[in-house]
């Protein structure tokens, strides 16, 4: 009988129900996150029982002695400027379009949808494919056009292949703003649109004192979500150049990784991870007190 | 306004309002770019289909005259898509059901158990749905390799589970939250532990949530790549992504085969996602936006 009394406390079946997904999370993803901080200080290769302590010597030498950190770090800014624009103002100009009342606009909206479900790595094979200099699509088409001079060596040459890479990235996210927008735009009050219309506010006015403001919080989230999502930029990056030519598309988060795993400089490639980190924290949490506040207000 | 400006003879013609001509363009340059959109599938279909000499002489958009179905066979063994497929469908098809279930469970406990600490323990959890894995690869690799787990199923699924967790829980804690009190008192004054309440109450009513939850994380799963690269190094162990990724670093030149290659990792998930297209919206907007 014992044994029901314990199955029977509300405690233990809170520490049941709670713990396995509470125990994988902190194991595998809390504590490394402690531990790349805890390996920032420490001259390491990954695989030797000893490590050294160095105390702030990784962090001298990535902002001192390594070029390419710098070069990675202004990319990983241009990079994240970038995609805070362009893919959401793509997508909030798609889905206002796609939420008029037009013909076939499911399909329109599965169309530019369908890219962000394709894994990035195949993404990046597929354009990697695309700009190929001879036989590529942008090449074709351009000397289609009569414009030959205008090929490039979209991923060759060091002063274009981040803008190259960025093509892709844009056509592979565009779709995932369209769809936060296009869901904001239900929250927007029909019969204020309707007063504003008859009115006789135009088209413009509409969007501008109407529709804007109400989706003042849908563009906070896309924004934060896109800042995020594209300080990770990993794989497309790795699958287009690799951080090449000559680490012109160096990103953090891949110097970081080439340090730690491929260069077996532990503590240097733990430094980089630190500073993205502190980045990061620096947009997530008052983006995390806000929505904390938003839904107390709106309990 | 300019744009309504009715035009008499269409209008008493067809008896229809008159044509807004801002709606005609705007379907029609939403049309122009969805047409763009889709031309870099095309290429790569078209592509897969010609032999590297066809490639060479005809244009991107000419479909392939004698269709090379051969490609496909090429790649599928050269790119050794049976080890590759068969990894990335094992740890898709156990990682994403019990990942599911457990975030179910973590949600209804923080959303319907009073616990000390609960609300702590939340914020904890939804910290990591902001937090990018790319950033630690490093200390993951590590991590697992003291377990002893690096080339294993075990050793890629549980950092999946434990990246996936986060935003799973939101969700559902969002969801369970908003399900009355009563429907759950009653189950509990009848007796029921809280096991029961949640296996008989609360995973029936959030089924069509779960589906959603399910597509998403199928997805992602399937198409994860950084994790992978990292934690499976023997080509035994990779999954779909990594033996892409192999591919194009070894036969980049065979570009038949290589656009088969493309085509065969990315099918599984564009069939899952037109049949399920719905559920991928409401997953993804349940929990971002809800006004």
């Amino acid at each position: 009988m014992a044994s029901r009394a314990i199955w029977s406390d509300t405690r233990v079946q809170a520490a049941l129900l709670l713990g396995p997904a509470l125990v994988i999370y902190v194991v595998f993803a809390v504590f490394p996150m402690l531990d790349v901080i805890w390996l920032s200080f420490f001259k390491w290769n990954g695989l030797d029982p000893v490590k050294v302590y160095v105390g702030s010597a990784n962090y001298v030498d990535v902002f001192t002695k390594d070029p390419v950190f710098w070069v990675a770090f202004r990319n990983t800014v241009i990079w994240t400027a970038l995609s805070v624009a362009i893919p959401p103002m793509i997508g909030l100009a798609l889905a206002l379009g796609l939420n008029q009342p037009i013909f076939g606009r499911n399909t329109l909206r599965a169309v530019y949808y369908l890219p962000v479900i394709i894994a990035p790595i195949a993404v990046a094979t597929m354009w990697r494919w695309m700009y190929d200099p001879f036989f590529g699509l942008f090449g074709q088409i351009l000397t289609s056009l009569g414009l030959q001079s205008w090929v490039m060596d979209w991923l060759g040459d060091r002063d274009i292949a981040l803008y190259s890479a960025f093509g892709a990235y844009v056509w592979q996210s565009v779709g995932f703003s369209m769809v936060l927008f296009l869901a904001g735009l239900q929250g927007v009050n029909k019969s204020l649109v309707e007063a504003a219309r008859i009115d006789g506010a135009g088209r413009w006015a509409i969007f501008r004192y109407v529709t804007l403001p109400a989706l003042r919080t849908t563009l906070t989230i896309v924004l934060v979500l896109a800042i995020i999502s594209s300080l990770k930029a990993f794989d497309i990056v790795y699958g287009l150049t690799g951080g090449g030519p000559a680490q012109s598309t160096q990103m953090l988060a891949l110097w970081a990784f080439t340090q730690s795993m491929q260069i077996f400089d532990f503590g240097r490639g733990s430094a980089i991870s630190v500073v993205l980190l502190g980045v990061t924290l620096a947009i997530v949490i008052p983006y995390m007190r806000w929505t904390q506040k938003r839904e107390e207000a709106s309990e | 306004m300019t744009s309504t400006a009715p035009l008499p003879a269409l209008q008493t013609e067809t008896g229809r309002p008159p044509r807004d001509w801002v709606l005609i363009g705007l379907w029609i340059s939403l049309f122009v770019v969805a047409v763009i959109w889709i031309a870099p599938f095309v290429f790569i279909v078209f592509t897969s289909l010609k032999s590297t000499t066809q490639v060479m002489t005809t244009s991107a958009f000419s479909p392939p005259v004698d269709p090379q179905f051969g490609n496909y066979a090429s790649a599928w063994a050269r790119g050794r898509f049976e080890t590759t497929f068969v990894n990335s469908a094992v740890i898709a098809a156990i990682k994403v059901p019990l990942g599911l279930f457990i975030s179910a469970m973590a949600a209804y406990a923080l959303a319907k158990i009073p616990m000390r600490f609960g609300r702590l323990t939340l914020v904890l959890i939804l910290f990591g749905t902001m937090i990018p894995f790319q950033v630690m690869l490093a200390p993951i690799f590590t991590l697992v390799n003291g377990f002893g787990l690096i080339d294993t199923y075990p050793g890629v699924i549980l950092p999946y589970l434990a990246f996936g967790i986060p935003y799973q829980v939101f969700i559902l804690h969002g969801f369970f939250r908003s399900i009355p009190h009563e429907l759950s008192e009653a189950a509990r004054i009848d007796g029921a532990s809280h096991f029961v309440t949640f296996r008989r109450v609360f995973l029936p009513v959030s089924l069509p949530v779960l589906a959603a939850l399910f597509i998403l994380d199928f997805v992602a799963t399937w198409n994860e790549f950084a994790m992978a690269l990292v934690l499976l190094q023997d080509r035994e162990m990779w999954t779909l992504p990594l033996g892409l990724s192999a591919f194009q670093g070894q036969f980049s030149r065979d570009y038949g085969q290589l656009n088969a290659a493309i085509v065969m990792t990315v099918l599984p998930a564009t069939i899952v996602y037109l049949i399920f297209q719905r559920y991928f919206v409401s997953g993804l907007t349940s929990g971002a936006v809800k006004g």
